[in-house]
This record gives structure tokens, C-alpha cells and sequence, in this order.
């Protein structure tokens, strides 16, 4: 059995954040990514990342942005850490070798984003997330870091509330491994996979969540799915917020720039929950283009376009046909991110005493009902920072937890059965199904009736997923397998989702109901915590939000 | 549209030898490559393997080779291979081991961009850094880095838009000749630190080790690392940007700086190029010693090159220009 002080699941940019932390330490942490790092899905974050720099603005003023942005749910103790923390923490990452696009001053360029009442999104072009985890990648590898490359994490192995290690399954050879560890932290990243239309990574299955919420950590605020306003028509590929923060105009069938109609300030700079569902109502009511709306950044000039927005140009080109700088982009809504996660604390700690989440797969929470463009970023490296140095003191003082290895021949059998099922269903068509079932019934605008037609679908699956068979029975890279257990993630995450948004009888930021058109603080100003139950189903409790310093009130834009 | 995948198989448990099997599917409006070998997956194969990951061309997973040229699987359009090949033949990566299918060994890959110290020499690892977190109304002052500190990496083409897709390593005529040549990927991230204004490099070390043996020296400037880059990167221009600057720097010690050298010389001083001498130059007479076997080969086939030169009419001309050159080296 492997043994090392802190096992690190997950090489996108909180894992690695976390890992130079504990690295430069001289700590023995080591990183299980299921893929490369550098094929992570942080790397596709196209637009920014925020924090207040110029003289006239302050992070006072991106801490209230925030709040407000996440509908008042996100907890203002966890927001004020983030916004004071931010540049702070974006020069570290400059230090360490990141480069930012420049203003004329010799600063950090920033450009406006979704939500923010000043510029303050760092960008590199269009490609800060790229930029980013290539220069945290290079700087785990100065460290000299292990890293086992391509290993998926199937279990938590926990022992009377305190963390053992992980099980992990060595996709190259075939083989499960216990991995023992005082500490283990999760940056699995997000479950974008639930959904048909979605910007995100194949790789994106809940992996991290599903693991954990197996192994009884709770996870927080479930049914806050965030839709990004702008995503290729086609393919669901996204084309950065950044477009507009640069001026692009958002237009109807009609060529009208319909925000005025839902956003008279910011306009296309509303924060992407309210974007999102203007062009879905403007889609419904007869408004779009063959099921899309337009994204025009024609005005903005080739040679702007060209220098701010390269990435997005050759997108429109590759995967749409379009050449952005002659015709506008089709673009809809499609599911990015997830607010939710594992609930941790402030500095990544979970309920299991030793395990840690941090980034997409973590629910500190500081996006609440809805995150601003340009905060996700920031999340991965200030709470991933913060867990790194926070697991650095916690493993001082403590011993290695205990391991039952009959956890590693567990996985090990649900894998063989797998394998030697002779059952007809194919993970992939399933996949597919549940897909979008949730596109169509869970998705920018719920109600009650849809969304039992999801948790039905998903009890159907929930069934058929037992007679699943792979045609793969091999141990070298065998992919069919994977993709089989993370169907399985995906599955569960859907049932936590949707049970949650049918719960929450109420709209707050990305979680709309035509059934609860309005916000109600009174019931529902709270967290929702979702547990296994003994028979596998899901029970939820609530927890309280922290509010500090802003009052709800009516958000408007 | 009716359509032909036919892919390299071979996964070693089970199979004696590699081959190749065919799979008929229909496409649908924009489909791509990997969405084609994802459809072949989940309706008909499932053991059909291959790497996959962001399908937006910035994760680098899904490289391999399309109809014989090495191309993003997730960036190449169906239509277009149809049109021009009539069937999507689809192999592995070259240059690197297989595992299975159409997955490759990228251990030695990343190895070397290891190797080539991909982060900021110098101390910029305190623990108890200077790092902040604001109180209320506090403000945080930036160091203050110019444009064009960072003229070299912040253009659309430039070295840190690299994904390490191993596109360029796949077609690199240099990693043909020796496999232990970094490569473009490597020599570009070190062009690219080499380039970074913060970079604490005294002795100008990352140059020295970038000529050793199998280093930047070892470009056969074949130019397939730029046409095959799926970001519009040219690795072999910056790669001869490190030759001038290492040579500039007087770092000459390696075979192809000395290379370099002794044909500049060459035809300085003759108008010509003296094969001999800048073979001597190069490798001096050990190495010339060595070599002799292929050099006799080649004299006796005819093609061994005059023993003494004679100076070219326009000699002045030459010198001239040689002159100019100087000139603009100490612009520089």
C-alpha cells in the first residue's frame, strides 16, 4: 500500500495551489489526477479572474458585488476572505511566474465582468485559465512533486470520522491501490457532465462529490447550477464573458439588444444568472434564432478582437463556422459551473476530520445562488492556498488514520462485476438520456411538474444502470470501465440536484421556479445539506447563512 | 452522411499484432473527430480507447493522428477529412511508445519539459512571503512591469499558449534522428521563461544547459513543430532565436554553435562554403576521425567536397555585408 502524508485528488488549480503550498513546506504531499494536469478543466477558463487594484476601487466594493451576486446565500464571512484576499493572492500567482496583460500604467490590465461594479478582471487574452495552470503546473513540477498520473479516486476510505486515504484505480495498469494518508484534500472540480448542453470538460463527472457524499460528508447547496449566458450553439463550447466585458451587444431575432428590457444598467453585463434567462425567455416567446440569440462583437474592430479575444475568434471559426469579426456568434445558455459542493469551512475543512475539499467540487460558500464571472478563479487559488496551509499544521500534530484495506477489494469487486455483467445496457446511451432529460426538466427555468419527470427518468436509470455491461473486460487503459463508474457519479449527482431544486420552493439567483417566482427569505435564506441515507436515498437538513455585513435586499441591475 | 472511422487497434494483453478495424456511422452538422470516436464508443465499441478531455482545443488530450497528419481530434471537422480523404483513418501519435489503441506513453514527453526548468530560477519561494490579506480600507500596491517587459509572451502565437499536445513532438524530425532531443515543446517553455523579465538567471544557465547534447543544437529545422501546432506556434523560430542569443552570449561550446560559427566564417573569409573546415570547426579532428568512414563513403560515391577553395570574384561584397552585420549585432 502507497503511504504519504497528504494525498492531493485533482490537478486543476486549487489542487496544484494547494500543492506548491505543501510542497514548498517540504511536505510529502502527493497529487492522483485522473488525467494529465495540464489537461485539468481549469485550463479552459477564458476571461478573468477579479481583484481590486486601480486606486478607485476596493475590495469593500468587490465583497458587497458578490453578496449581491449570490443572492444574498453565499456566506459573507467566506466572501469577505475572498475579496480581501485577492490581490494579494493574484500576486503570489505573479511571483510564481504567471503572466497578466499589462495597462499603460504597468499594472495589471483588468476588464469589466458580469455583476462587477468596476474592471477589476486580470486576464492573459482570453486564456487566464490556461495561462494559470500551465504556471502552477510548472511550478509543482519545481518541486519536484509525485504525481500519479491517471488514477481515479473511487472511494474515501474514513474511520470513525477521521480520514484514512483514498482507494484509487491505476487506469494505465489496471489495478486498485489504497493510498494512505493523514490528510487528503479534493479538488475534483465540478458535474457539468449532467447536463447535454454544457461548456464543460468530458472529464467533468462529480467524481469528487459523489465520493465524498458516499462516504458521508455532506454536500451543501446542490441545486444552485449555474448557465452560462454565452456558450457556442452548436457545441455548448463557451465563449468568455470577457466578450462582453470588452462591449459585445447581446441580440434578438429582431436585432434588438433586448437587456435593456431586464437589465436597463448593467445591460449584457448582468450577472449570468439574469443574462441567462433573458435569452431563454427571449428564445420562448419566438425571439431567437433556430433555439439561439446572438452574441455581436463586430464594432469592437478586428485589431481588438484580434488582441483581447484570439481564443474566442478561433472557436467561432473551428466549432461554429462563424468568423466573429464578419457576422455575429449564435450562441444559448448552457450549464458551467456548480455552486454548490462539499461543505467545508473557510479553510477547505470538511466534516471528516483530515479531509479537505477546495474549488469547484467545494461549497465554502462564497458563490451562493450564483457566482460573478471571474470568481471561480479566484475560489481555486484562495481557498486552495488556505487548505494547503491549513493541512500543513493539521497533519503536525496527528497520526496517520487507520486504513481498512477491504475498502481497496470493495471497489476492486464492483469493477469485476462490471466487467463480468452480462447486462445490455450501455453507459453511454444512458448517459445520454439522463443528459437530457436534465437539460429539458431541470434546468434554467423549474417547476414542480418538470422536475418530478426528472427524479422518474432518474429512477428509471437508477434501475436500468444495474444491468450495465462493458464490452471492455481488459486491464490496460481500459476506459470503458471509467466511464461506466463515473456514469454512476453523474447519476447520483443529477437525483441530489434535482431533489434540491424541487425542495427549494423559491427563486434565488440561478435557481429559478415558474412554479416560486420570488425570492422568500423567510423560509428559505439557508443552506441546503444533502446526506446518504442507510437505504442510498437522500436526506436534507439546512444550515444558516452567515451574514455579516449586507442585508438582503431586492437585487436589481 | 454515411461515413468510415477506421482506427489502429492494439491493445497488447489481448492482441498478437496491431491492426486496424473499420466502423460505418452517420455524422450530424459540425461533427468533429472525437465526436465521431466518442459515437463509435458509446453505441458501438466500447474498447476503442483514446484520450480525451476539454473537446475546445486548450486541454491538448486528444492529439493523435488524422489521415497521417497529427492534428486535435476535437478541433478537426468530419466534412472536411471526408471531403478531401473520403474516410477518417485514424493513428496513433508518433514518436512516443503506444499503450493501446490510440493512446501513447507521454512519460518521456513530459520528462523533458522537466527537464528544461520550467519556472522562474532565483528565490521566489519564501514561505512567509509577503503575502496580504487587505483590512478595511487598505489597498495593495503592484510591482510595475511594463508591455514590453513581456513583448514576447503575450502575442496570440506566442510560446505560453503552448498546451503540451505533443503535436509538434509527434511530427518532429529531430526526435526521428535522436530520440533524446528535447523537442519544440520543450525548447519553446524554455524560450519562453528565457524571455520572462522576472526570470533570475544570472549565468545565463538556461542557455548552457539548452545546448548540451540533444538541446536546441539538435533542431534539424524540418519546420514541422510550427506546421503542425494547433496554436499557431512556431517553436523553430524561437529555437533559432536561442542559437543567436546563446551565440551572442558566447555560449559556443556545442557542436551546432561551433556549426554555426564555422560556416559564418567560412564565408567570410572565402565566399564559400569549406566543408571541411567547418567540419573541423564543428567537431574538430577527433570528431572528424570518427566521421571518417561516412566521409570516405561519400568520396568514393563522388561526393566528396573540393579540398581547397578559391575566393569568389565579389569578395568585397561579402565583406560589406558581413560589416552591416556587425553593425546590427551591436544595435541589438
Amino acid at each position: 500500500m502507497l503511504k504519504h502524508d497528504v494525498i492531493i485528488v485533482g490537478a486543476g488549480l486549487a489542487g496544484l495551489r494547494a500543492c506548491v503550498e505543501l510542497r514548498k513546506r517540504g511536505i510529502d504531499a502527493v497529487i492522483v489526477s485522473k488525467v494529465y494536469p495540464t489537461r485539468s478543466h481549469s485550463g479552459a477558463a477564458q476571461g478573468g479572474v477579479n481583484a481590486a487594484f486601480d486606486e478607485n476601487d476596493s475590495w469593500e466594493s468587490h465583497f458587497f458585488d458578490t453578496v449581491k451576486g449570490s443572492d444574498y446565500i453565499g456566506d459573507q464571512d467566506a466572501i469577505e476572505i475572498l475579496t480581501s484576499e485577492a490581490p494579494g493572492n493574484i500576486l503570489e500567482l505573479q511571483k510564481m511566474g504567471v503572466v497578466f496583460n499589462r495597462n499603460d500604467k504597468g499594472g495589471i490590465s483588468q476588464r469589466p465582468f458580469g455583476g462587477q461594479s468596476f474592471p477589476r478582471s486580470c486576464y492573459y487574452a482570453d486564456a487566464v485559465g490556461h495561462m494559470m495552470l500551465h504556471g502552477l503546473f510548472d511550478n509543482v513540477l519545481k518541486y519536484n512533486t509525485k504525481i500519479l498520473y491517471e488514477y481515479f479516486v473511487t472511494s474515501l476510505v474514513v474511520d470513525n470520522g477521521k480520514i484514512g486515504g483514498v482507494v484509487a484505480y491505476d487506469i494505465k495498469e489496471g489495478r486498485f491501490h489504497g493510498i494512505a494518508a493523514k490528510s487528503v484534500l479534493f479538488a475534483t472540480g465540478g458535474y457539468g457532465q449532467v447536463y447535454s448542453s454544457n461548456t464543460n470538460a468530458l472529464i467533468n463527472t462529480g467524481d469528487g462529490m459523489s465520493v465524498a457524499i458516499r462516504a458521508d460528508v455532506p454536500l451543501m447547496d446542490m441545486e444552485f447550477v449555474q448557465f452560462h449566458p454565452t456558450t457556442l450553439k452548436s457545441t455548448g463550447i463557451l465563449v468568455t464573458e470577457g466578450a462582453r466585458g470588452e462591449g459585445a451587444y447581446l441580440l434578438n431575432s429582431l436585432g434588438v439588444r433586448f437587456m435593456s428590457k431586464y437589465a436597463p444598467k448593467a445591460m449584457e453585463l448582468a450577472p449570468r444568472d439574469v443574462v441567462a434567462r433573458a435569452e431563454q425567455t427571449e428564445i420562448n416567446e419566438g425571439r431567437g434564432i433556430d433555439g439561439a440569440i446572438l452574441l455581436d462583437v463586430r464594432h469592437l474592430g478586428k485589431e481588438k478582437i484580434m488582441e483581447k479575444l484570439p481564443q474566442i475568434m478561433q472557436l467561432s471559426i473551428d466549432f461554429e463556422g462563424v468568423n466573429p469579426i464578419y457576422e455575429p456568434i449564435p450562441i444559448r445558455p448552457g450549464v458551467h459551473y456548480s455552486m454548490g459542493g462539499i461543505k467545508t469551512d473557510n479553510n477547505g475543512r470538511t466534516a471528516v476530520e483530515g479531509f479537505y475539499s477546495a474549488g469547484e467540487s467545494a461549497c465554502v460558500s462564497v458563490h451562493g445562488a450564483n457566482r460573478l464571472g471571474g470568481n471561480s478563479l479566484l475560489d481555486t487559488i484562495v481557498f486552495g492556498r488556505r487548505a494547503g496551509i491549513d493541512m500543513a499544521e493539521y497533519i503536525k500534530n496527528v497520526d496517520f488514520g487507520k486504513f481498512d484495506e477491504s475498502a481497496v477489494r470493495r471497489d476492486e469487486e464492483i469493477f469485476e462485476n462490471i466487467k463480468k455483467s452480462n447486462g445490455k445496457e450501455r453507459h453511454g446511451l444512458l448517459k445520454a438520456e439522463l443528459q437530457e432529460d436534465m437539460r429539458k426538466n431541470v434546468g434554467v427555468f423549474r417547476e414542480e411538474s418538470l422536475m418530478k419527470k426528472a427524479i422518474e427518468k432518474i429512477e428509471e436509470l437508477k434501475e436500468r444502470a444495474k444491468n450495465i455491461g462493458v464490452d471492455d473486460k481488459t486491464h490496460l487503459f481500459n476506459t470503458d470501465i471509467v466511464e461506466a463508474f463515473e456514469f454512476k457519479n453523474i447519476l447520483l449527482i443529477a437525483e441530489i440536484i434535482a431533489r434540491g431544486a424541487i425542495m427549494r420552493q423559491e427563486s434565488r439567483g440561478a435557481h429559478y421556479r415558474n412554479d416560486f417566482p420570488e425570492r422568500d427569505d423567510d423560509k428559505w435564506l439557508k443552506h441546503t445539506v444533502a446526506k446518504l441515507n442507510a437505504s442510498g436515498g437522500i436526506d436534507f437538513d439546512f444550515s444558516p447563512v452567515k451574514i455579516t455585513k449586507f442585508k438582503p435586499q431586492p437585487r436589481t441591475y | 452522411m454515411e461515413f468510415t472511422v477506421k482506427s489502429y487497434r492494439f491493445n497488447p494483453e489481448i492482441d498478437e499484432k496491431p491492426y486496424y478495424k473499420e466502423y460505418v456511422i452517420n455524422d450530424f452538422p459540425g461533427m468533429t473527430v472525437l465526436n465521431a470516436l466518442m459515437k463509435v464508443k458509446a453505441e458501438f465499441d466500447g474498447t476503442l480507447s483514446f484520450r480525451r478531455s476539454c473537446r475546445s482545443a486548450i486541454c491538448g488530450s486528444c492529439a493523435m493522428k488524422i489521415n497521417g497528419i497529427t492534428k486535435l481530434a476535437c478541433k478537426t471537422q468530419v466534412s472536411a477529412e471526408i471531403e478531401k480523404f473520403g474516410i477518417i483513418k485514424v493513428d496513433p501519435l508518433g514518436n512516443m511508445p503506444i499503450i493501446r489503441d490510440l493512446i501513447v506513453d507521454q512519460e518521456v514527453f513530459f520528462d523533458k519539459i522537466k527537464e528544461i526548468k520550467p519556472y522562474l530560477l532565483g528565490k521566489t519561494d519564501h514561505i512567509n512571503d509577503d503575502f496580504k490579506a487587505l483590512k478595511e480600507g487598505e489597498k495593495i500596491k503592484q510591482p510595475v512591469y511594463y508591455k514590453t517587459e513581456f513583448q514576447n509572451l503575450t502575442g496570440n502565437n506566442d510560446t505560453p499558449n503552448c498546451i503540451l499536445c505533443e503535436c509538434c513532438y509527434s511530427e518532429c524530425g529531430g526526435v526521428v534522428a535522436n530520440s533524446k532531443y528535447l523537442g519544440p515543446a520543450a525548447l519553446a517553455k524554455l524560450y519562453r521563461y528565457s524571455e520572462d523579465p522576472r526570470d533570475n538567471d544570472k549565468n545565463g544557465s538556461r542557455l548552457v544547459n539548452g545546448s548540451k547534447p540533444a538541446g536546441m543544437f539538435d533542431c534539424v529545422h524540418c519546420q514541422a513543430c510550427e506546421e503542425f501546432c494547433p496554436k499557431g506556434i512556431s517553436p523553430v523560430k524561437v529555437i533559432v532565436r536561442m542559437h543567436e542569443k546563446a551565440i551572442k552570449n558566447s555560449i559556443t561550446f556545442s557542436k551546432g554553435a561551433k556549426h554555426i560559427i564555422g560556416i559564418a566564417r567560412s564565408i567570410q573569409e572565402t565566399g564559400r562554403l569549406d566543408e571541411i573546415k567547418v567540419a573541423v570547426d564543428s567537431v574538430g579532428i577527433s570528431g572528424i576521425l570518427n566521421d571518417l568512414p561516412v566521409a570516405l563513403g561519400a568520396g568514393l560515391k563522388g561526393k566528396m567536397p573540393p579540398l581547397r577553395l578559391k575566393l569568389i570574384k565579389d569578395m568585397e561584397d561579402i565583406r560589406v555585408a558581413f560589416k552591416d552585420l556587425n553593425l546590427e549585432e551591436k544595435h541589438d
